[in-house]
């Protein structure tokens, strides 16, 4: 009779275990409306704002922390912990009135102290803070009052205010920093942020609190999980099975495919991402007819169709739409009988082709690899053999450093701000890494801008630089990138211009 | 034998230190002949091209390279693996936070491949001269040409998408805290007595541990079974036929046991690649081990984190092995006679 009763509480847990084990998964918390899961490709580098410059930490950063400026959808610069600001008309000093209502998540008062601190003293005192590189023209902070501060500058420094609401720019708390110390800080950050940072692991999920104490609008959700999710076919997954609720950078065609899922919303929004190739003035391209051929020859609507469903938008300049450098009024046209016309002038046909060298990541962006052999293929037609050379992205900057780039690198930048100095103005300035053009003419043009302080003048300077550097071959704007976005179909957020998901603008309908 | 495993141990571990000075220099060599800036790499977009220079000179880069490496190894006979370039962080101090997790997930990984390695040995040797060995066999070889990262998502896809049993993200479902004692959730949990996160826990372990277990237990079954064949040719396994043993008492009382020690040598060497096979499996199921952290170092040329993990793979293959040839004298009576 035991040994009965035994068998039979052996089966009945058996049982039990087998049904347990066939039920789905049970979740710590259930779904509710007041929080939601986002399935996230990067972690933070760190929890100290100012620390380092990656993109896709932004958003996650914008919800614990704030900046003195910030943007709306539409890439605006408007008022944010600065109430106002007024830059001088030489560049050389920037007055902010701070908002008095603004509190860090441990209760303590945000002042101009804080701003000080943030803006000067941290970078004065050498932490590596890649801030220190943005904010390298400030001589001083004055302070006035605990709300109203006077930047100065060593050198005109035009484009501060749009620095103030980009990379790393954040309000970081002084008081709690110097009394606690910066490990304490990083392992327990403390922001102004309508988000608190509730749990934290590296490489794996990231938990929000809403902070009551906010001073702005509140979240419409309360706890938001970001899972760091850094594999696309895993995102794909855990969005298809429920485990997450709203999630990013999932290949085109699984975006195509969710769009046909009931339940869920895909979406592929251009952004201030540019891709476009890279030329060097020198080599098989100091000829300037072979760079406008190796442009007219590129169908850039075709590759837009075949990688990015149509929805990235060919691009004549190196700014997209919608930015104020971006020109309604000038279009370089794709004509592949120019192109072999350009060439025939230098001697070159596709039986006597021009060979240059095409450096490609593969993997760095969507489709980088399949967009750059598609590129060679047009380019053959018209009588330019290209060698395509695969190189990692950490390759790149080594390359250009030792002017070992080939003759064109295809390329993705991102600029937030969508400000012209950050598309060609860091794109063909000499001085920085990310050129490999090397050329007097439109070096100057660019490092003459980078000290224009008048806003006006400086744009109208950056929309004539544009046309100018693609009317000489000196770049190839190619298309405006894409984020792909797949969420549930309730769950809605707001669309920014730069490709920003702010956990602060999810709400469940 | 306790003598005779200590004085192994102890001879081991010397054995290790030029093993880890030459890996540590091969390491620090090749990776400082990588055509990758880390100077670039460490600063921001806007910094100029002089301002990479100086960064270069910071660093030290512009230096001889045997320079570079005692400098390096200076400082990590006193702790220091330098900072991570990519996270700002004591490489030192992110390998030990992310180490405590792939070890779990490895020790998961290889009881499951010793379970199903013993068992398919077990049942493919039992299956010899059958109608069904060949396709005992052909199963085998189809298990042993996946790689652990297509089971990770091949499990993924069956028991976290279209299923839903599993969860595969992480180490324990939203909302449960994370105790932190040993840096073993298992066993932390239980420390800290929450049964919840521990079964979480072990909910979210399932699918990573079983892909990599998956993907090395062929081989053991494979050289099980081998291994069977060889013992079976011996005299004594015909003695035991003639004392009228069963077949089933031969092979699990006797020819197990001697056929078990050059699988449990494979298995030692087993364990170490399937360490090193977590990179993959870790970044599929965002499993917050060293593995994850390990591809974040390549793609960011974080130097100094990359010759950390791998001296700490090294290390950690090094004492596998260790404790596997410990493991063959207590198991193996005549090595401790020699």
């Amino acid at each position: 009779m035991a040994s009965k009763l035994k068998r039979r509480s052996f089966l009945q847990l058996a049982a039990g275990a087998a049904a347990g084990m066939s039920a789905p998964f049970t979740r710590a918390r259930a779904a509710t409306t007041d929080a939601a899961t986002i399935g996230w490709p990067n972690d933070v580098p760190s929890w100290d704002p100012n620390q380092r410059f990656t993109p896709d930490a932004q958003p996650i950063f914008k919800a614990v922390f704030d900046q003195p400026l910030d943007q709306d959808p539409q890439l605006k610069l408007i008022p944010h912990l600065i109430k106002s600001w007024s830059l001088a008309p030489d560049a050389l000093s920037m007055a902010v009135e701070l908002r008095d209502d603004v509190t860090f998540h441990n209760g303590d008062k945000m002042t101009t102290e804080d701003f000080r601190y943030t803006f000067f003293e941290r970078i004065k005192a050498g932490l590596k803070l890649d801030t220190a590189n943005s904010w390298k023209k400030v001589d001083d902070i004055v302070i006035e009052s605990p709300v109203k501060a006077t930047m100065k500058f060593n050198a005109p420094a035009p484009t501060a205010p749009q620095w103030m609401a980009f990379l790393g720019s954040y309000m970081v708390p002084k008081k709690y920093i110097e009394s606690g110390g910066l490990d304490n800080f990083l392992k327990n950050p403390v922001g102004t942020g309508p988000y608190k940072l509730a749990e934290y692991e590296l490489n794996s999920r990231i938990v929000l609190e809403r902070y009551d104490g906010y001073w702005g609008p509140k979240p419409k959700i309360a706890h938001v999980t970001i899972e760091i999710i850094k594999d696309p076919s895993a995102r794909v997954a855990a969005i298809q099975s429920g485990q997450t609720d709203f999630t990013i950078n999932v290949p085109v065609r699984e975006a195509e495919r969710f769009q046909k899922e009931p339940g869920l919303s895909a979406e592929l929004d251009p952004i201030t991402r540019v891709i476009l190739i890279q030329m060097r003035a020198d080599l098989a391209f100091a000829d300037r007819n072979v760079r406008l051929a190796a442009h007219h020859a590129i169908d850039k609507a075709a590759l837009s169709k075949a990688f990015y469903a149509g929805a990235a938008v060919p691009l004549s300049v190196l700014a997209t739409p919608g930015t104020p450098g971006y020109l309604t009024d000038f279009s370089f046209k794709y004509d592949p009988a120019l192109a072999k016309a350009l060439l025939a002038k230098s001697n070159f046909s596709t039986s006597n082709p021009v060979k240059i060298g095409f450096a490609t990541t593969n993997g760095q962006f969507p489709s980088d690899y399949d967009i750059a052999r598609a590129i060679v293929q047009m380019w053959k037609q018209v009588g330019i053999e290209a060698d395509l050379q695969v190189i990692e992205y950490a390759k790149y900057f080594e390359l250009n450093r030792g002017n070992k780039l080939p003759e064109t690198t295809l390329y993705s930048w991102d600029n937030a701000t969508g400000d012209p100095e950050i598309f060609s103005g860091y794109q063909l300035n000499p001085k920085m890494p990310f050129s490999p053009w090397k050329d007097e003419d439109i070096g100057n043009r660019v490092l003459a801008l980078f000290g224009v302080a008048d806003y006006d003048k400086r744009i109208a300077g950056y929309r004539d630089l544009e046309r100018y550097a693609v009317e000489n071959g000196a770049t190839v704007p190619l298309l405006q990138s894409v984020v792909t976005i797949v969420r549930k179909k309730n769950l809605a957020y707001t669309k920014y211009a730069n490709g920003w998901v702010l956990p602060q603008t999810l709400r469940w309908s | 034998m306790t003598a005779a495993v200590l004085k192994l141990i102890a001879r081991r571990l010397i054995a290790a230190i030029p093993i880890l000075l030459i890996v540590s220099a091969l390491l620090f060599c090749i990776l400082r002949l990588l055509p990758v800036d880390p100077a670039a790499m460490s600063l921001p977009p806007n910094a100029t091209i002089a301002e990479i220079e100086d960064k270069r000179r910071e660093m030290g880069l512009d230096k001889p390279l045997p320079q570079q490496y005692l400098i390096w190894l200076s400082d990590a006979l006193h702790g220091d693996f330098g900072r991570s370039i990519a996270l700002r962080r004591d490489a030192g101090e992110l390998v030990a936070a992310t180490l405590p997790a792939t070890i779990q997930l490895a020790a998961c990984a290889m009881a499951i491949a010793a379970i199903l390695g013993l068992g398919g040995g077990l049942i493919l040797f039992r299956l010899r001269g059958m109608l069904f060995e060949p396709v005992a066999d052909l199963a085998s070889i189809v298990l042993l040409s996946i790689p652990e990262f297509l089971w990770g998502l091949i499990l993924l896809f069956v028991f976290g998408v279209l299923l839903q049993w599993l969860p595969f993200t992480g180490q324990v479902s939203p909302g449960l805290p994370l105790p932190h004692i040993t840096g073993f959730l298992l066993l932390d949990s239980l420390l800290a007595g929450r049964l919840d996160v521990f079964w979480s826990a072990c909910q979210h372990l399932i699918l990573p541990a079983v892909a990599l277990g998956l993907a090395f237990s062929p081989t053991i079954m494979r050289v099980l079974r081998s291994s069977l064949f060889d013992v079976y040719l011996e005299d004594y396994i015909q003695q035991a036929r003639l004392r009228g043993l069963s077949e089933r008492h031969i092979l699990l009382s006797h020819a197990l046991k001697n056929a078990s020690l050059p699988t449990l040598t494979l298995a030692g060497v087993q364990f170490g690649i399937l360490f090193s096979g977590t990179l993959l499996v870790e970044v599929i199921y965002s499993y917050p081990g060293m593995g994850n952290l390990m591809v974040d170092a390549v793609r960011n040329a974080d130097l100094p984190l990359i010759q950390a993990i791998g001296l700490t793979y090294c290390i950690v293959v090094l004492l596998i092995n260790t404790a596997v040839d410990s493991l063959y004298v207590v198991l193996n009576p005549k090595l401790r006679v020699r």
